[in-house]
């Protein structure tokens, strides 16, 4: 394995996905945002919490601006971070992936790591936009979202290696993975933050933020499969 | 004496590149999904807690793509 040729495309395709998934973000996931904390905004002046002025918009303004930038860097932080993830167990499972080639093995290794990481999670704990959720739960809205991350990596896990030994009915691991997942579901605490701002808003929040998410999964998977075609880290020319 | 190359697949991953990538999944997963202020805590103590309207500077910073991601805010 070239080591370094190996980090960089993992660290590049993940940190590209992210800058996608950033500039997604502005552009379709921020207007439901500020939506979001326009109504947050209404409850400070109704709670007599803050003061509808001109001072106000513009601190507020400018620290909106700012939140945005910051939100692009977030972005390339968390692609790079995930992408991290993807790379080494691209690089550990390639083999064993169904495809013809490297792109087609990494956007099926995508598709189970963004369900595994993010959508089965999602569905238990979706996503929320702010006003939603209470500052006095984040704590253990943290800790479980982070236990039902580990149990369905955990079990995606182990279930793949029964997957490697199952001769004939290899179906079986992945209705043991549902089945098991279906029980930590069950098992897992509910949300408990009531959602007091409109439904539509709450819906087209969840859906463009799912779509956002995925297509940076995707971008990951496409440019780390065509990179990894490209540089081949895993060949070794020894001359004899 | 000739000579000839040959190019063979290695699929072991080295280590260094494993702690690697799996420290800079950690610390990037943390900083933008959880962080409430613990990074900084390490230099700035209690006051990184609270040093942007009540909060942590990286919880701000990241706050919209916290949100976007699915991950638990308020």
């Amino acid at each position: 394995m070239k080591t370094l040729t190996f980090l960089i495309i993992v660290i590049v395709s993940g940190f590209l996905a992210g800058l996608v998934h950033s500039f997604l973000n502005i552009a379709l996931v921020e207007p439901y945002l500020d939506n979001a904390i326009g109504i947050e905004n209404q409850r400070l002046f109704a709670q007599g919490q803050a003061q509808d002025n001109s001072q106000f918009w513009k601190q507020f303004s400018d620290y909106r601006i700012w939140q945005k930038q910051g939100s692009i860097v977030a972005g390339a932080i968390l692609g790079t971070a995930t992408g991290a993830l993807f790379g080494l167990v691209f690089a550990y499972s390639r083999n064993a992936l169904p495809g013809q080639n490297d792109v087609q093995k990494a956007l099926v290794l995508a598709g189970i790591m963004w369900a595994v990481l993010y959508f089965i999670p999602f569905l238990k704990y979706p996503a929320n936009p702010p006003t939603v959720g209470e500052p006095d739960t984040v704590t253990f809205r943290a800790l479980t979202y982070v236990a039902f991350v580990a149990l369905s990596s955990l079990g995606a896990l182990g279930f793949s290696r029964i997957y490697k030994k199952l001769e004939n009915k290899k179906f079986l691991a992945f209705l043991g993975y549902a089945v098991f997942m279906s029980i930590v579901f069950f098992v897992m605490p509910q949300n408990p933050d009531p959602i007091k701002v409109p439904s539509e808003l709450i819906n087209g929040f969840r859906t463009i933020s799912a779509v956002t998410v995925t297509i940076s999964w995707l971008t990951n998977a496409i440019i780390l499969g065509w990179l990894w075609k490209k540089f081949q880290p895993d060949s070794v020319t020894t001359r004899t | 004496m000739v000579q000839t190359s040959q190019i063979t697949k290695t699929h072991a991953v080295p280590i260094i590149a494993v702690v690697a990538l799996l420290a800079l999944f950690g610390m990037g997963y943390f900083m933008v999904g959880f962080d409430q202020g613990q990074l900084f805590s390490i230099v700035q103590g209690h006051a990184a807690y609270t040093q942007m309207n009540g909060v942590g500077y990286l919880h701000e910073m990241t706050h919209d793509m916290r949100h976007a991601s699915g991950f638990p805010c308020h």
